[in-house]
């Protein structure tokens, strides 16, 4: 990418611009006024979208005047953006609707809290589409088809729920039915240095073995080049983030009927390649690495390879943090022993609060639909104001859009290619194992993988421990 | 020329110096390194060799306190909470724990007991209880709401601390006061309070801190309009990346009113410090 002062704008966010100042200013003015006026920050009031085009849907949007509804996400680019824009919310609906942000570590305690107790404090959150199953067992939300096919509620022609990614309609569906409206999504891509591919005469992985072999040759640690990085923190959503990719990849089937499995040879081959990959090309250390210390690492200029988010691109190509800019390239997962490529289906999505009542819940939804619809999308993606854009548009059009599109070419070679190729071929619903016990399978396996990294166990005995417990787990 | 015995206490001194600085610098290393930082560029926070000489810039505390990120209102209402708190724990703590020193309460163990109890449950184990019972009060989110759960825990610590204190005064002074005909009330005010001045003192710092870092009650129990700045500084956090900077800068930024409060205090703590080591724990 080259470094004119074009591509300045994508990137400089925490310039004060003109929003920043009035924003400086009005929260100056807030902090005189009393507390209990200090909810949410103040905005300039002004219309990001044309409310004729939402008019254009058959639906009333003002069915829910006057309702009160907050909906938890977590402090992130994308749902600043969408917090920017929902003044025009409150226009078309008469809806009192706000955002609250929670941190990412606590979001889904906070979410479990308020559901298992029917609260109805959230009409809607940010979801982890992993916690669905979880949600649907217990009741805790409404299945939205019975939103979707009210057409009272709902304008398909105008909303065309099917226009959003497939593998994020999956992800948040429970046996075919949908229960959340997914909001921002990834697909997990092969992100390289360029320029070191290039002076070793190679260049992105076709397979997971090439992926290694392509680790061997630049891995340089005496003048600080490692080979490459995965996620190696332990976590559901950390390194039971990225091995499971592998496992797909290696042909492991988490699901024998009932059963889940995890100690298969599929399963024993996928984490003694990921041991072995990391414990030979990644710096040391790599057991504690999450993605943002995988990012910085290679915005430094210290990692060659790293498999991850696409929305990750955004924090290696940004000038202010990154060395590395303009030596960057992008491709697919690569293909494992089974011949599949398999990336991460991750997206935070809106569910609608089975404790509300029925109007709260007619305000969730307006909300749902709206936040997932193709205008609020446009609005805080490549038309939004602010400096920055998101990259984790919903909708399969919007990655056709030229405008989108032009948006994301420029964080480096083949991204959009790798990324609308993986949305389109790559997608898995069962990509983890989709049950109610998730978070403690979750945690179990995550414990394993990073049992095995470190060298506590072996692949096999790591697995074969995580099996007993998982068993455990699901009979209690 | 020095003796032996002097010699041997310099040589002490200078190993007691010495062991002194080296846990001083332990203690203030991640304090001078997150001042670093907040001064750096978020590019140069992660070069490796670490640059020690670089131009500072004074962005990163400008985002913290206006930026996108703001945390000033947080910080606002981290100072609500905690005033208040450390108000209501020494208005009602004082009198309670004069009464445990001193009346002769029906059951004045067990109450001491059960006062202490309510400490050796771990705060985890309270955020359900407390969220459902907020919850129904239509607490949640609210001042009161926090404050009241703030209570619980400094109340049972301050009171148990002044007792403490309360006890170590000599029971003659009250007496000359009862004699000449004060109340118990005009006692206490006259007569003890002046007494553990440094015991209160160390009090509201103990108490003012713990509700200034709690994080746990604060994000469980709080929301868009009691956010305070232990909460709000994770937005640095971001699931994209961690502003390492701009994080420096704003929990710099949160330290100060504890710090001004401590210097301020300062003289009172190490008074108070020592009150119960050099007259012994009193007559519990």
């Amino acid at each position: 990418m080259p470094k004119n002062s074009n591509d300045r704008t994508l990137f400089d966010k925490f310039n004060v611009s003109r929003r920043t100042a009035v924003k400086t200013a009005l929260a100056g003015a807030a902090t005189l006024a009393a507390p209990g006026l200090m909810i949410g920050r103040a905005h300039a009031a002004g219309q990001y979208m044309d409310l004729g085009s939402f008019q254009g849907a058959g639906i009333d949007w003002r069915m829910a005047e006057g309702e009160e509804i907050t909906i938890a996400v977590i402090p992130a680019g994308y749902f600043k953006n969408l917090e920017e824009v929902m003044p025009d919310f409150r226009t078309l609906t008469g809806i009192n609707a706000r955002l609250e942000m929670i941190p990412p570590g606590q979001i889904r305690q906070k979410a479990v809290l308020d559901l298992s107790s029917k609260t109805g404090t959230y009409a809607s959150h940010a979801a982890d589409p992993m916690y669905y199953q979880l949600y649907v067992a217990n009741g805790w939300i409404d299945p939205l088809d019975d939103y979707l096919n009210n057409d009272k509620l709902t304008d398909n022609a105008w909303f065309d729920y099917e226009d959003i990614q497939p593998g994020h309609r999956g992800a948040t569906s429970v046996d075919g039915v949908p229960y959340g409206i997914p909001f921002d999504g990834e697909a997990t891509i092969q992100i390289y240095r360029k320029d070191v591919y290039d002076a070793a005469g190679i260049g992105p992985a076709d397979t997971l073995e090439q992926y290694a072999s392509n680790a061997a040759k630049v891995h340089d640690p005496d003048n600080r080049l490692w080979g490459c990085a995965l996620r190696g923190f332990r976590g559901a959503g950390q390194n039971m983030y990225i091995y499971p990719s592998i496992f797909k990849a290696y042909g492991g089937e988490w699901f024998d009927g009932d059963r889940v499995t995890v100690d298969t040879p599929e399963a024993l081959g996928a984490l003694e390649y990921y041991v072995s990959l990391l414990n030979k090309y990644a710096p040391a250390g790599v057991e504690n690495w999450n993605w943002p210390d995988i990012a910085d690492a290679f915005g430094q200029g210290t990692v060659a390879s790293y498999i991850d988010a696409h929305g990750s691109a955004a924090v290696v190509a940004n000038p202010e943090k990154s060395k590395v800019v303009g030596k960057i390239g992008f491709a697919r997962w690569p293909k494992g022993p089974s011949g599949k490529r398999v990336t991460s289906i991750w997206n935070w999505s809106f569910p609608i609060n089975g404790a509300l009542s029925e109007k709260q819940k007619h305000a969730t939804w307006l909300f749902n639909q709206w936040a997932g619809s193709r205008e609020v999308q446009v609005a805080t993606t490549y038309a939004f104001p602010g400096a920055y854009k998101r990259t984790g548009a919903n909708r399969a059009s919007l990655w056709k859009d030229p405008k989108f599109l032009e948006l994301m070419s420029q964080f480096g070679d083949n991204y959009v290619e790798a990324t609308t190729e993986s949305f389109a071929n790559d997608t898995d619903p069962d990509w983890r194992p989709r049950l109610p016990q998730w978070p403690a399978v979750g945690d179990t396996m995550a414990t394993a993988i990073q049992a095995a990294l470190v060298g506590q166990a072996t692949p096999a005995a790591a697995l074969k421990e995580a099996q007993e417990k998982i068993d455990k787990i699901l009979k209690g | 020329m020095m003796n032996i015995h002097q010699r041997a206490s310099a040589r002490r001194n200078a190993l007691l110096m010495t062991a002194a600085t080296v846990l001083l610098l332990i203690w203030v290393f991640p304090l001078l390194w997150a001042t670093v930082v907040s001064l750096k560029s978020e590019s140069e926070v992660l070069a490796y060799p670490p640059n020690l000489i670089f131009k500072p810039v004074f962005q990163n505390y400008q985002d913290a306190i206006f930026g996108d990120f703001s945390i000033l209102d947080s910080l606002l209402t981290s100072v609500i909470v905690a005033t208040t708190t450390t108000l209501l724990t020494i208005v009602l703590a004082v009198p309670a724990a004069y009464a445990f020193a001193r009346l002769k309460l029906p059951a004045r163990r067990t109450l001491g007991f059960y006062t202490l109890a309510t400490q050796m449950v771990p705060p985890v184990g309270l955020v359900i209880p407390y969220f459902l019972i907020l919850n129904k009060l239509q607490w949640l989110d609210t001042y009161q709401g926090m404050i009241v759960v703030y209570l619980t825990f400094s109340l049972p610590f301050a009171i148990w601390l002044l007792v403490s204190y309360m006890e170590d005064i000599p029971f003659e002074m009250e007496e000359a006061a009862l004699l000449d005909k004060a109340s118990r009330l005009q006692t206490m005010w006259y007569v003890i309070i002046p007494q553990v001045r440094g015991g209160i003192a160390v009090t509201v710092i103990f108490v003012f801190l713990n509700a200034w870092n709690e994080f746990l009650f604060a994000v469980q129990l709080g929301g868009n309009t009691v956010r305070p700045v232990t909460v709000a500084m994770y937005n640095f956090v971001s699931v994209e990346q961690t502003l390492w900077a701009k994080l420096a800068a704003a929990a710099l930024v949160a330290m100060l009113p504890v710090v001004i409060i401590g210097i301020a205090a300062q003289k009172q703590i190490v008074k108070g410090l020592t009150v119960g080591a050099v007259k012994g724990g009193g007559r519990r």
